[in-house]
């Protein structure tokens, strides 16, 4: 039949297309020679996050790492351009024992970035010196950090403060033989009355054991909501996951069923966002044992979601590769571009709690990249980052100023992993990409709560600029886009507190500072700006 | 049409349609078919619906529930007139229930409760095996210290198990013959927390426990090493369940007292049975056994039937070995020749 051969050859095209769509980015593991020496040690199940950001200006990304019951460590990054990469460790003021994750954020907006520390024991706010120094600064900002296990973060500043909001995640009672049913309390740190400082925290009653915490603008009606994602193993039977409603002036409260709240319990481990679907709006990886969520909003009207993993592709319910049948335990998930194709892929860290027998003792981490009809494709064996150690928190992220995105990933039990993304496979470029910072005047400097946009031909890439969600780590910087074949793209920004920029033209593969009110500025990582 | 074909026609039908539908398809839905164990039950229930004159077919979720749903959907696509459905996740497993129910297809719940009362249950009676276990642990010691190392608290199964040995013990308990010095639930199951949790009686209790009431064959493995540890493995009565190779080999050792095998064979064929007949139009409450269960967490009554596990002692490890549930020499490994119960001679 003739039309059949229409139909395979149409097939083809389009299979040819997919192809070149989803070119594999290759991978090089350069732990060893990086330099970077760091452990998640002790009787910690869960943590094992760490920060991504550059704290002495040179563009670069520094790191920091927990190290449960050794101490945190920083590493000054000193890759060269488009090099291998070069840590070296160097005390700044992160030291601490029983750190479980951090998240870089700007809270006295002074252009130097801060760091929150996640402990168990008191939660420590690190306020940046410059040159990588850092000082206790919860005395100073009035910050009560309480005495629980921390295992979640995220911060936003509401309309109208100086200062930002901070929510912080607990997790089971320690030192107890039966953890079951014993989850601490979250809490909600508002700014002080004078605008400076902290408030005494107000209980995010009830708590399920959070273990990603996110203020996201998940309906765009400028006013952030907070989603919590709980581990159901602990909360018996009575927890959920919630979705935190923040008015400005109000106490917070929990979006109820009856708004259009659907009720899921999983074993949530991390949260990843994303407007995958050009909606506008973004959609929720979340992860967990077993399937992995993707949610999807069915209505801006209702914080209604459903989940389209499956048909997306995205479960990543169990091990691809390495011959383990039983379910995996995804940790850490964060959605970017690393094949520079413009079609946004997934990174998902993974790893057994510790020796628990129904989950997969090699538990290899998942590389998804995204496809011309919106599913997923799994190439982590393929492009080198299927390590089977107990994966738990993770940045992706350039750590050379090539444009081409890297991943760190920190192991229970075992060393911090490190990779290299050295583009396609015989060394051809991937695509066209653009790394964007934000910059305002006053308070947020960095623009946490923006939207950025980028305009491809017939398409616009979004994404929302957010700190918290993953599994307890975080990254502040440059905003990394995959361009495709473009060589130049429209640019243009919402800022935090609803004014929309006009469009703004920017070149292909360079970093650009987009200033309020200056427009776009070109910058060259390795000088400061 | 022409009279005669008409007639011809509906001839057809009237021969061929009852016909068809003898021919019934049952969809099984695995959880997760790569785990070794499924392997023997899928045997028997091909092996039942042969005998009945119907056709498998299955899908695996993979550990995915998820998949699971779809998986359902294709089986009952596929022309599926029942369906016997091991649940990957017994929530998320509940639209599908809502489904067949729709399209009027008869759903075994397999092995893991699915709290519908439009499924009907099959499963090894889990108060029955702890009955079991306390009963053989009882015999060999009916006075003194008694230890309970229970399951997992958050698997109900574990608490069902906790029924069944206290239904057996709690006479002696009140009588004071027998006084329990340690009581602990294991955190998922795992051996290594069954251990430590044993080694803490032990020490609480100046090693004075005269015997283990461990609720599956994994606790009572950490269990005999934390007994082994202070010399008293072996003397010590220790119960377990699953059939384990390395426990029924303790057993066989005499360093475990029991172990309560549910025999797969008999959980597929009967699974096989109730699909078949069900899909047939035999209602629920007039299947073969058919009991009640509303020990579910929402305590939703089921039609049900619950199997009958058998105690594995050193006087019937033949079973075992005539079963081919395992072979003589991981049976008999390291026993020694003059106290070698009657299956390794």
């Amino acid at each position: 039949m003739p039309w059949m051969c229409w139909v395979w050859a149409l097939l083809g095209i389009w299979l040819g297309q997919w192809a070149l769509a989803q070119a594999t980015p290759i991978f090089a593991e350069e732990t060893q020679s990086s330099g970077l020496q760091s452990r998640f040690e002790g009787d910690y199940v869960v943590g094992g996050g760490l920060a991504a950001f550059d704290c002495n200006g040179d563009g670069l990304p520094e790191l920091v790492l927990a190290g449960g019951a050794q101490r945190a460590k920083l590493y000054l990054n000193q890759s060269p351009v488009g090099g291998p990469l070069r840590f070296r460790e160097e005390r700044g003021g992160v030291e601490l024992e029983g750190v479980m994750g951090a998240y870089p954020l700007d809270i006295d907006s002074d252009g130097l970035p801060d760091l929150a520390l996640l402990r168990d024991g008191e939660d420590v706010l690190l306020r940046g010196l410059g040159n990588c120094r850092f000082e206790n600064a919860n005395r100073r900002w009035g910050f009560q950090g309480g005495n629980t296990w921390t295992t979640a973060f995220s911060a936003t500043w509401e309309q109208g403060q100086t200062w930002p909001t901070l929510a912080t995640g607990a997790y089971v009672k320690r030192n107890t033989t039966f953890p079951w049913g014993t989850c601490r309390g979250n809490a909600l740190y508002r700014p002080a009355p004078g605008g400076k400082g902290f408030a005494a925290p107000w209980p995010l009653e009830p708590s399920y054991c959070a273990l990603s915490m996110l203020f996201s603008d998940w309906n765009r009606s400028g006013t952030p909501a907070l989603r919590v994602s709980n581990d159901r193993e602990y909360y018996q039977g009575k927890g959920q996951e919630q979705l935190w409603q923040l008015t400005p002036g109000q106490p917070p409260r929990l979006y109820t069923e009856a708004e259009g709240w659907k009720r899921l319990q999983i074993w949530g481990m991390g949260i990843a966002s994303y407007d995958l679907t050009g909606s506008g709006y973004p959609v929720y990886y979340l992860t967990s044992m077993g399937d992995n969520k993707l949610q999807m909003l069915e209505s801006p009207e209702r914080p209604s979601y459903i989940d389209i993993a499956f048909r997306r592709n995205a479960t990543a319910h169990r091990p691809y590769t390495g011959g383990d049948v039983h379910m995996s335990t995804a940790w850490h998930a964060q959605f970017e571009d690393v094949n520079n194709d413009s079609l946004i892929d997934l990174f998902v860290s993974k790893g057994n709690v510790g020796f628990m027998r129904e989950a997969a003792a090699r538990d290899p981490n998942n590389l998804m990249l995204g496809r011309p009809d919106g599913t997923f494709v799994e190439v982590g064996d393929k492009a080198g980052v299927a390590s089977f150690l107990r994966g738990r928190g993770a940045q992706v992220v350039d750590l050379n100023a090539d444009g081409l995105l890297d991943i760190v990933v920190v192991n229970r039990l075992d060393r911090a992993q490190v990779w290299r993304n050295l583009g396609g496979a015989s060394g051809q470029p991937l695509g066209n990409w653009l790394q964007v910072r934000l910059r305002q005047p006053g308070p947020n400097p960095d623009a946490v709560g923006a939207w950025l946009e980028v305009e491809l031909p017939g398409r616009v890439l979004r994404r929302e600029l957010t700190v918290g969600g993953g599994h307890l780590s975080g990254g502040l910087g440059f905003v990394h886009f995959g361009l495709g074949p473009a060589e130049r793209v429209r640019l243009r920004v919402r800022w935090p507190d609803g004014e929309q920029e006009g469009w703004l033209e920017a070149p292909s593969n360079r970093f650009v500072v987009l200033a309020r009110g200056q427009g776009l500025l070109g910058y060259t990582p390795g000088r400061s700006y | 049409m022409k009279p005669f074909t008409k007639v011809m026609v509906l001839l057809w039908f009237a021969l061929a349609v009852p016909a068809f539908a003898q021919q019934i398809i049952v969809g099984v839905s695995w959880a997760n078919f790569q785990e070794e164990r499924w392997k023997i039950d899928e045997r028997a229930i091909r092996e039942q619906l042969g005998r009945m004159g119907a056709t498998y077919i299955s899908a695996d979720a993979q550990s995915s529930s998820e998949k699971q749903l779809n998986d359902i959907d294709a089986l009952i696509a596929r022309g599926a007139k029942a369906l016997i459905i091991l649940a990957w996740d017994k929530d998320a497993i509940l639209p599908a229930i809502d489904k067949a129910k729709a399209a009027g297809i008869p759903v075994v719940a397999y092995d893991r409760l699915i709290e519908n009362n439009y499924a009907y249950y099959i499963t090894f009676d889990n108060v029955e095996v702890g009955r079991m276990q306390a009963r053989e642990v009882f015999k060999v010691r009916p006075k003194g210290n008694y230890a309970f190392i229970l399951g997992a608290n958050t698997d109900p199964n574990a608490d069902f198990l906790h029924k069944g040995q206290l239904e057996v013990l709690d006479a002696a308990i009140k009588r004071g013959d027998i006084k329990v010095v340690g009581k602990q639930y294991t955190e998922g199951w795992k051996p290594e927390v069954a251990q430590r949790n044993m080694e803490q009686i032990l020490t609480a209790n100046g090693n004075k426990v005269d015997a283990v009431v461990a609720s599956n064959d994994g606790t009572a493995g950490g269990v005999v090493a934390a007994l082994a540890a202070v010399g008293l493995a072996g003397k010590v009565p220790v119960s377990g369940q699953d059939g384990d190779q390395a426990a029924l080999n303790r057993v066989a050792r005499g360093l475990q007292t029991v172990s309560v095998w549910k025999d797969a064979r008999e959980l597929g064929r009967r699974a096989a049975e109730a699909a078949v007949l069900m899909a047939r139009g035999t209602p629920m409450d007039k299947l073969p056994g058919r009991t009640i269960f509303a020990d579910g967490p929402n305590k939703v009554r089921m039609n049900a039937l619950l199997l009958k596990p058998i105690p594995i002692t050193r006087e019937n490890l033949d079973v075992v070995l005539r079963a081919g549930w395992i072979t003589k020499q991981a049976l008999c490994q390291g026993v020694s020749g003059t106290n070698a119960p009657a299956a390794c001679r």
